[in-house]
């Protein structure tokens, strides 16, 4: 698992925090964690990755900065985590993958992103079998996004 | 009052469009996946479709093809997240007239509807 394989996927996220909720991003500390992890924010996005890269990316957050992303995405304040908080949230992981994918391409890494899947709930179980996850969290004054890729090249 | 069909699995980014293109003086229907976006636009002839590719049932690029087969005229632009060159010219290859890459940017889509429709 190569730290440039998570690099592409920050940007995206920077890009488009900024982009849609003109967020400014602090990076957080980058760690690399074994396989199984239990989710401890209220969403996450799960992400599909084929190709020449192989894997999943998963962008993690607490329902109240899901709530605020939205709320100022669309200018007006969303009180409760609606099935349109949930479309918006998983089409943001969308577009950062999309984004991530672009550069992962230029980078020599054709790979394609399947649609999301979103898990609602702390304390889910989800295991990336063996693969390693690089881990790194995101603060905005929204809130915090947590960035999870495992990937692996395939060969 | 010229007619925009949207077609994007994703509601949210349906609604919010939406919202840019009616208050911009455009009528707006909306499809959920590229079969029924074919489906809707044999039923209500839009003058431009917006074009996600990630869809279920039916992708986007496959979307724009059937269109095309239908209605050589038809004018088809993608809006998607995904900005990989192989996937522009797949687009392209497909028929579609132009490539939007998301994030959300009101001005770039009004910019490009304005100038296939008016």
């Amino acid at each position: 698992m190569k730290v440039e394989f998570i690099l592409p996927f920050v940007k995206g996220a920077v890009d488009v925090l900024k982009a849609e909720a003109n967020a400014d991003v602090e990076k957080g500390t980058l760690a690399i964690e074994e396989s199984s992890v239990t989710t401890h924010e209220d969403v996450t996005v799960l992400i599909g990755v084929t190709g020449q890269l192989q894997g999943v990316v998963m962008y993690s957050l607490s329902e109240r900065t899901a709530k605020n992303l939205v709320s100022t995405m669309l200018n007006e304040r969303i009180p409760v985590f609606n099935d349109m908080v949930e479309s918006a949230v998983a089409e943001m992981g969308n577009v950062i993958s999309g984004i991530a994918s672009a550069e992962l391409e230029a980078a020599g890494y054709v790979c394609k992103i399947a649609p999301p899947t979103l898990v609602k709930g702390r304390g889910v179980i989800i295991s990336t079998i063996n693969i390693k996850r690089l881990v790194i969290p995101l603060g905005t004054p929204l809130g915090e996004l947590k960035i999870s890729v495992a990937l692996r090249e395939y060969s | 009052m010229a007619k925009i069909l949207l077609v994007d699995d994703a509601a949210f980014m349906r609604m919010r469009c939406a919202k840019l293109l009616t208050d911009n003086g455009y009528e707006v229907d909306e499809a959920s996946n590229g079969q029924e976006g074919v489906d809707k636009y044999m039923a209500i002839k839009p003058d431009l479709v917006l074009m996600d590719i990630t869809m279920p049932i039916m992708d986007g690029i496959q979307a724009v093809e059937e269109i095309k087969k239908r209605d050589p005229e038809a004018k088809v632009v993608m809006c998607s997240a995904l900005g990989q060159q192989t996937m522009v010219m797949a687009a392209i290859k497909a028929g579609a007239k132009d490539f939007i890459v998301k994030p959300y940017q009101p001005e770039k889509i009004l910019d490009t509807v304005k100038r296939f429709v008016g």
